[in-house]
């Protein structure tokens, strides 16, 4: 890996701020209104497996809405910068924003208020976004080969959306049609196609880059990057398979490849953490703690029904600590630090000192999202096991909490960059 | 870090980081001015001298030297946006560094504690982003476009005009 290869050009490279903060504030957005639908519909929480309702919809704008968003937003400023290869046109960025965020909004009404016609023009529209976000992917990544250990990652991730998709799209038609042999199997491998294959492997590729750089520790070995990639493809092969298949324990044998995969992705941080010069670790760290505990553990989770027990409650616990637990936490830690990170870059664009981090970056607002969500993880994993509904409540609620501090702490960082942007203007003007 | 200057570079940040970490703990546990003893006397000499050098001589060696390589093969946007920020960084680091050399022989005032303080904590935060920026882009960087015979001379220069 050429660990240099993050911020070389990076300058050259920046999107204009609209561009990826467009995606960003979406994410947020979605975001606070999956914890609305969860708690107007949370007496369908416990015991969810599956079928329509305000819990599915919930759970697409979570995935949809915020994960995959948010991977849309920073892929596209990140992915030129990393590979040092230009993504695409700007004008294919911005149409696939076009047709992707009203397509999860329709998708999602439908999926809530079980219209058919909303789920399929929705669907059509967010795999249209997606195909397009696979092709400018693809095209960049072919150009490369100094980045294994990001790029390896990048093209599981390329692979399992196409696999999430195909089979997502079948979902929405089974639906109406009912063709599907197994629909639960075949919902099955497409959770684990869009938790761990396009979202994990995202977040296992950026990782790389991005968590060494902002703790300035150690690169994390190419060796290291090809192993994770090399199981994770093993173990997403396999899971996928063997839940579409209905056959446990490949499926089983997956989540352990997954789960060896899970274990020297971490040691590979906590190496590169050990080595950091930064003591004091950053705010959004805490929630990198909380996302990288629970990989593990909803891997762990995923074996219970994969070798058998039932799935109320197993499904859902499994499901709320994949989307809820490790992708959620880890997705909100890094929006929290590159929305600040990125207007820091564009703040000096008009001459005079760049904004501060700190001054940016409002502490009280992700304090509050940090208790909110560990809380909603805790109640809502605790109420989902034991079958109980008042500690559900609660933790939808904390979760609600939560995600309106984190869209307070969204709005206030680009209020102050506007802000800072503002008195740079004044200040040409004078000079 | 496989190149010679590479790692003298890097070598100059690790010292740097110390320094302001150091600077950190002691903004962050005094919220008065602290009284003066040999050990802050000795701390605010060293962080003073570290400082200058840092800004001085590495940021003169990155700019006359090999910021000039790196526009030379076109790679202009990061050369840009580091120069900018030593702009920024630099009358800060002399401000801080010479309260510090006014402090450790005379001490601070509540006056001088707020100005060290505010200067400090702020480039505290500045210099470490930048140091950032040059960790995990230019150092590595090096490695990937300057070739071994600029390389050797890049490092000779360094140890001449930085030490």
């Amino acid at each position: 890996m050429f660990p240099g290869s993050f911020m070389m050009g990076a300058k050259d490279r920046l999107l204009p701020p609209s561009v990826p903060y467009r995606f960003f504030v979406a994410a947020v957005a979605f975001h606070l209104l999956a914890w609305v639908l969860l708690l107007v519909g949370n007496d369908g929480v416990l015991g969810f497996v599956g079928g329509q309702g305000m819990v599915l919809a919930a759970l697409h704008l979570i995935t949809l809405g915020t994960l995959a968003m948010t991977a849309m937003g920073a892929a596209i400023q990140l992915l030129p910068v990393a590979t040092r290869r230009p993504l695409g046109p700007i004008w294919a960025i911005k149409l696939m924003f076009i047709l992707y965020a009203p397509g999860v909004a329709l998708f999602a009404a439908g999926l809530a208020h079980s219209f058919a016609w909303a789920q399929h023009a929705g669907a059509t529209l967010s795999v249209a976004g997606l195909a397009i976000f696979a092709t400018l992917v693809g095209t960049n990544l072919r150009k490369v080969d100094d980045l294994p250990g990001v790029t390896r990652h990048a093209w599981l991730a390329v692979a399992s959306l196409i696999g999430l998709a195909v089979l997502g799209l079948l979902l929405v038609i089974d639906f109406t049609k009912g063709f599907l042999p197994d629909h639960m199997a075949a919902a099955a491998a497409h959770a684990a196609l869009a938790g761990y294959g396009f979202m994990g492997m995202l977040a296992l590729g950026f990782s790389y880059v991005l968590i060494p750089m902002f703790v300035l520790g150690s690169a994390v070995p190419d060796s290291v990057g090809k192993r994770t990639a090399l199981l994770s493809g093993l173990g997403l092969a396999l899971g996928a398979g063997g839940a579409l298949a209905g056959i446990g324990p490949v499926a089983a044998l997956g989540i352990i490849l997954g789960l060896a995969a899970s274990v020297i992705y971490l040691r590979g941080m906590l190496a590169s953490l050990k080595t950091r010069m930064k003591k004091r670790l950053e705010p959004f760290f805490r929630m990198v703690w909380i996302a990288w505990a629970l990989l593990p553990v909803s891997l762990l989770a995923a074996l219970a029904p994969a070798l058998g027990a039932p799935l109320d409650p197993w499904a859902g616990l499994w499901g709320f600590l994949l989307v809820f637990g490790w992708l959620l936490s880890f997705v909100t830690a890094i929006l929290q630090r590159i929305m600040p990170f990125l207007a820091s870059m564009h703040s000096s664009a008009l001459g005079g000192k760049p904004a501060l981090l700190s001054h940016l970056s409002p502490k009280l607002p992700v304090d509050i999202h940090l208790g909110c969500h560990a809380a909603a993880l805790v109640l809502v994993s605790v109420a989902i096991a034991g079958g109980w509904v008042w500690p559900m409540r609660l933790g939808l609620l904390a979760g609600l909490i939560g995600a309106i501090a984190f869209g307070v702490y969204t709005i206030e960082v680009l209020r102050r960059y506007r802000s800072h942007m503002a008195a740079a203007a004044a200040a040409n003007q004078q000079g | 870090m496989n190149t010679q200057t590479g790692a003298l570079l890097h070598q100059a940040h690790m010292t740097t980081i110390e320094a302001l970490q150091s600077l950190d703990e002691l903004l962050g546990s005094n919220k008065k001015a602290p009284a003066k003893d040999d050990l802050l006397a000795r701390k605010l000499k060293q962080l003073a001298r570290i400082l200058k050098s840092e800004v001085e001589s590495h940021f003169g060696f990155e700019e006359n030297h090999l910021f000039k390589v790196f526009v030379e093969q076109g790679e202009t946007g990061i050369v840009t946006m580091l120069t900018h920020e030593h702009r920024s960084i630099l009358p800060l680091a002399l401000q801080v560094a010479d309260l510090a050399v006014a402090a450790a022989e005379a001490g601070f005032t509540d006056a001088t504690w707020t100005e060290f303080k505010d200067a400090g904590a702020e480039l505290v935060e500045r210099e470490i982003f930048h140091i950032q920026k040059e960790e995990m882009g230019l150092l590595s960087a090096i490695s990937a476009l300057v070739d071994p015979e600029t390389d050797e001379e890049l490092a000779d220069i360094y140890r001449r005009e930085v030490g």
